[in-house]
């Protein structure tokens, strides 16, 4: 079939979103009140995008469970992020937080409710009063369900404004004129139409690629399509190497368990009953932040100390907190652990292991959501018509490491950033540039050629040996020699895409090609994270190297930024971290040592 | 009908017809009213001498049988016809269909009904 | 009338078959609805024998292992796998459910697995659930106040009052219900389903919302409301353990109550 014979649907928007996760689904909705006309492409239903999978929280320093100050919240996610975090963008994410959290209370958020019928907030890992002297009630929950309820609520809101949607419609390329992005191009899976999106704004909130690995809590759609349609456009995704692993996924099924167990008051305890994070933390013990906790658990069980027959993971402990808290605060919990693992969690631990969760990294932005690039000596230059939200992005707001219940906080703050700054650079229904037709040639030929793939080797046996390979590779701790062995091998896995086979050629939801294309995105963005954390010789956050166990403020407190060509190899270049605040409110909190 | 409604208009349809809260309220009356007044039908039968035609029709002239069995009538065919209404409405698809069933049925109904209640009456009247 | 015969082009047939690998000593056969748009052909039941020794634990599992395994064109939707997302349900083992959470073993026997009952299906187990949606958004599930919110504060809402969302608000309007319930099978196109009138019962019972009147008023209806009959699979196939049925029980006594 000649590319010709794909017929085109064309639109025209002021705005086109690739996503509807809380990210895009805000963004959506900001634009289509703003005046703006918005399409929300999606590859599927938005209440089945991964943030309904989050459980937890969203922090905001509302102060409804005692003592509780913005700056505070800041500091906070600073030493989180351990002094990688741009400082102005986390001043406007902590300020923001509590507008934030009030709006979507209006929008009819169900969160939980404390006696006086305020949002109730919970402890969370890293989250302290007074720059980190007490524990801090800052994370707002819905039960443990609070990813579903803001989610619902944010669709159930864009139906009321009637936000316009493209539902099962999956993006594959963005469509750039001359370093400007003029729009995307996607595949309606239902019908099995071409269509290309024109915009003055393409707002990417595609999510992380949790998936280039083999045991994650995130999605089978966390696929990081935006980041690789970023890097095919010849931009750079930012701190790549950054991956966080969750202290407590379901051991074997890779399922989330809320850190909010460990908020409203259990523990880890390893194969001697011991609360062994009172060792490693002994202020913060179990809320101590992700990488630390994970770390702690990892060097548990390297020391024989694990459970089970195989001494692999460790246990979760919520017994003692007895049924009404359980059923009140964490009911979702309980249903997965008996799902997942077979366990009451009224009477036996949960079998928990360090798994991946989050991508710190993603395509570099300013706090508006402007997406941002080294060009000439200017290393926060925004690229005309592109924008990037919620973990897609990299703003960042959480550095080498993140606070959980800080990603929810994320999507909702600058999904309404990016669409302030789309109202006030868009003129509504101004026209659009013609496109010469030699750019969508190019996309539509990539897109042909794999869905005519004939090599020899099945999608999912390419995807199968990059998943182990980075799981084995770029894990909680990582050295110089398996790395470098890593980033070899993934050069390989890389280059035998060139043989991949894709045996479905129909075009109505060819799940088989939709599958390969994402397979196409995920090896380029794991290389970028196996090249990046081979790349950055120091420890900081989520990256523990075991050849360079210190921060490296001196030569690393740095941006790193990740380009790759279409032989999968890797060029670095840096980005200052922003050391300093957007407002006089605050001032620059100095790195110093990180102990919890 | 036209296929390119939009899947809202269609979901929405012709909007809310307000009703159908008295039908299921009546429904349920009526049922609660013959559980009590089936039973006293079932054992003053049962109980009657005999099963001839003399026996119930002396039965029938006592003006407390009589009340009650034309209030059985009544709500026994006011059941029948709000249930035949649910059932139709449920399995034919049909517009016209359905109404002309519905209407169908309520007549024949109401004409047994009146018939039921006539006779008891003539029965109980004229002795 | 009614249909409760299959049209034509819907007859099942028989598919292909394939065997296990060689060596598997621990094969569970999983039957498989297979429809393409593409070639024009009636529907069939791919017959696929599965390794269990190498295979995940649920019904998901093993349908990414065939997929991955032996045939790449099956097609599913399929994301969270951790029975949140809700795009995963179908028809398995004659029990709408999420594929995600169904264990395998808890199936005696082979394993049937279709698309949702009665809706449309667009390619294998992914059905069309566009009228579905529509219906949903037809309820208005958004909060609806003529009260203006407090400028810099949270609506107030008692603990009791937040407890009345509980079983509702946690809905993943998977359609497993509502394609459950033979009144939908019969007139989906006027019965709203379970899973709409959950969601609209479930913003009749926040506190914070001033429509109820309003929101009854939109739902007195024979056919959207009434066409209840109260068969309860609702209840029985929801994999979120929610009591739809309740639910609409709870709007009918409503309306009964606003009438004196």
């Amino acid at each position: 079939m000649s590319i010709k014979d794909y017929k085109i649907i064309d639109h025209e928007y002021d705005v086109v979103i690739v996503g509807a996760g809380g990210a895009g689904l805000r963004a959506t909705l900001g634009m289509a009140t703003a005046g703006l006309s918005t399409a929300c492409i999606t590859k599927v239903f938005p209440t089945r995008s991964h943030t309904v999978a989050a459980q937890g929280g969203m922090s905001a320093a509302l102060a409804n469970m005692g003592e509780d100050n913005w700056k505070w919240h800041m500091y906070d996610t600073v030493k989180g992020s351990d002094w990688l975090g741009d400082q102005d963008a986390i001043e406007y994410m902590c300020r923001e937080a509590i507008p934030a959290v009030i709006e979507l209370e209006h929008y009819g958020v169900p969160f939980s409710r404390t006696e006086e019928g305020k949002i109730y907030q919970r402890p969370f890992g890293g989250m302290t009063t007074n720059y980190g002297e007490g524990t801090a009630q800052r994370t707002c929950a819905a039960a443990d369900r609070t990813g579903h309820a803001i989610l619902h609520t944010l669709y159930q809101q864009s139906l009321k404004h009637k936000a316009e949607f493209f539902i099962e419609y999956f993006a594959t390329d963005l469509i750039m004129d001359d370093g400007v992005c003029r729009g995307v191009m996607a595949w309606d899976l239902a019908t099995g139409d071409l269509h290309r999106f024109r915009g003055h704004e393409v707002v990417l909130a595609t999510g992380g690629s949790g998936r280039t690995f083999f045991s994650a809590t995130s999605a089978h759609t966390c696929t990081g399509d935006g980041n690789a349609m970023v890097l095919r456009a010849g931009l750079p995704l930012q701190d790549m190497e950054f991956v966080q692993f969750h202290p407590t996924g379901v051991y074997g099924a890779g399922v989330l368990i809320t850190e909010g167990v460990r908020g409203e008051g259990g523990y880890l305890t390893n194969s001697e009953g011991e609360r062994f994070m009172e060792r490693y933390a002994p202020n913060a013990k179990d809320l101590a932040s992700r990488d630390v906790v994970s770390r702690a658990m990892t060097k548990e069980i390297n020391a024989g100390r694990g459970v089970g027959a195989d001494k692999d993971h460790l246990y979760l402990n919520l017994q003692h907190l007895g049924p009404e808290v359980i059923n009140e605060r964490l009911p979702g919990i309980a249903e997965s652990a008996r799902i997942f693992s077979g366990v009451d969690v009224s009477k036996d631990p949960i079998p928990v292991l360090p798994t991946v969760h989050y991508n710190m990294g993603g395509i570099p932005t300013n706090y508006r959501g402007e997406v941002v690039t080294i060009n000439g000596g200017d290393p926060d230059s925004v690229v005309p018509g592109l924008m990037a939200i919620g973990e897609a992005a990299c703003v960042s707001v959480h550095g080498a490491n993140r606070l959980g219940s800080n990603s929810l906080l994320d999507i909702v703050v600058f999904g309404r950033a990016a669409a302030i700054r789309a109202a006030e650079v868009i003129e509504p229904n101004t026209s659009h540039k013609l496109l010469d037709e030699a750019i969508t040639s190019k996309l539509l030929e990539r897109f042909d050629k794999i869905r005519y793939a004939d090599g020899g080797t099945p999608t999912a046996v390419i995807r199968d040996k990059m998943q182990r390979t980075m799981q084995k590779h770029a894990a909680v701790f990582r050295t110089g020699e398996t790395l470098q062995e890593g980033v070899d091998l993934m050069k390989d896995v890389f280059t035998s895409f060139a043989d991949v086979g894709v045996t479905d050629r129909s075009m109505q939801w060819n799940t088989d090609l939709v599958e390969t294309l994402e397979l196409d995105n995920l090896l380029i963005q794991a290389q970028t994270i196996m090249a990046g954390a081979n790349n950055r010789e120091e420890s900081r956050g989520g990256h523990a190297r075991e050849d360079f166990t210190e921060r490296d403020d001196e030569n690393w407190m740095k941006h790193t930024l990740a380009w790759v060509n279409d032989k999968g190899e890797v060029n670095f270049d840096y980005r200052p971290v922003h050391m300093y605040t957007l407002t006089d409110d605050c001032e620059v909190i100095p790195p110093k040592k990180r102990v919890y | 009908m036209s296929n390119l409604r939009t899947p809202l208009s269609k979901a929405k349809g012709l909007g809310s017809a307000k009703t159908g809260t008295d039908h299921f309220i009546v429904q349920r009356i009526t049922a609660l009213a013959l559980m009590p007044l089936v039973v006293w039908l079932c054992m003053s039968l049962a109980f009657l001498p005999d099963a001839n035609y003399i026996s119930v029709h002396l039965w029938l002239n006592s003006p407390f049988n009589a009340v009650l069995m034309i209030v059985t009538l009544i709500a026994g065919f006011y059941h029948g016809a709000l249930g035949m209404q649910v059932i139709f409405e449920d399995y034919i698809s049909s517009h016209s269909a359905r109404i002309i069933a519905i209407i169908i049925t309520n007549l024949l109904l109401f004409f047994f009904a009146v018939l039921g209640v006539f006779s008891v009456l003539k029965i109980a009247i004229s002795g | 009338m009614a249909e409760f015969k299959l049209p034509a082009n819907s007859v099942l047939k028989i598919g292909k078959t394939y065997p296990a690998p060689e060596g598997a000593r621990n094969i569970k056969i999983f039957k498989v609805y297979r429809y393409d748009p593409s070639n024009g052909e009636n529907p069939s039941i791919d017959t696929f024998h599965v390794d269990m020794d190498n295979c995940g634990p649920m019904v998901l599992d093993a349908l990414l292992k065939i997929k991955s395994d032996t045939d790449a064109s099956v097609s599913l939707r399929r994301s969270c796998r951790e029975g949140i997302c809700g795009s995963c349900s179908m028809n398995i083992d004659g029990q709408n459910t999420l594929a995600c959470t169904k264990a395998i073993d808890d199936i005696k026997g082979d394993v049937t697995v279709y698309p949702l009952p009665h809706q449309p299906v667009v390619k294998d187990l992914v059905s069309d659930l566009t009228n579905f949606y529509a219906q949903y958004a037809s309820v208005e599930p958004w909060l609806k106040s003529d009260t203006p919110a407090p400028p810099d504060q949270e609506r107030l809402q008692s603990v009791d009052d937040r407890k009345q969302l509980d079983g509702l608000y946690e809905c993943i309007m998977c359609a497993c219900c509502s394609t459950s319930c033979p009144s939908y099978w019969w007139n989906s196109d006027r019965f709203l389903g379970p899973a709409a009138l959950l969601n609209a019962y479930r913003w009749i019972s926040d506190s914070r919302d001033d429509a109820t009147g309003e929101r009854l008023d939109e739902l007195e209806d024979p056919f959207k409301l009434y066409r209840c009959h109260t068969i309860m699979n609702c209840t029985n196939a929801c994999p979120k353990d929610l009591n739809p049925a309740k639910a609409i029980a709870s709007i009918k006594k409503l309306m009964v109550e606003r009438k004196g």
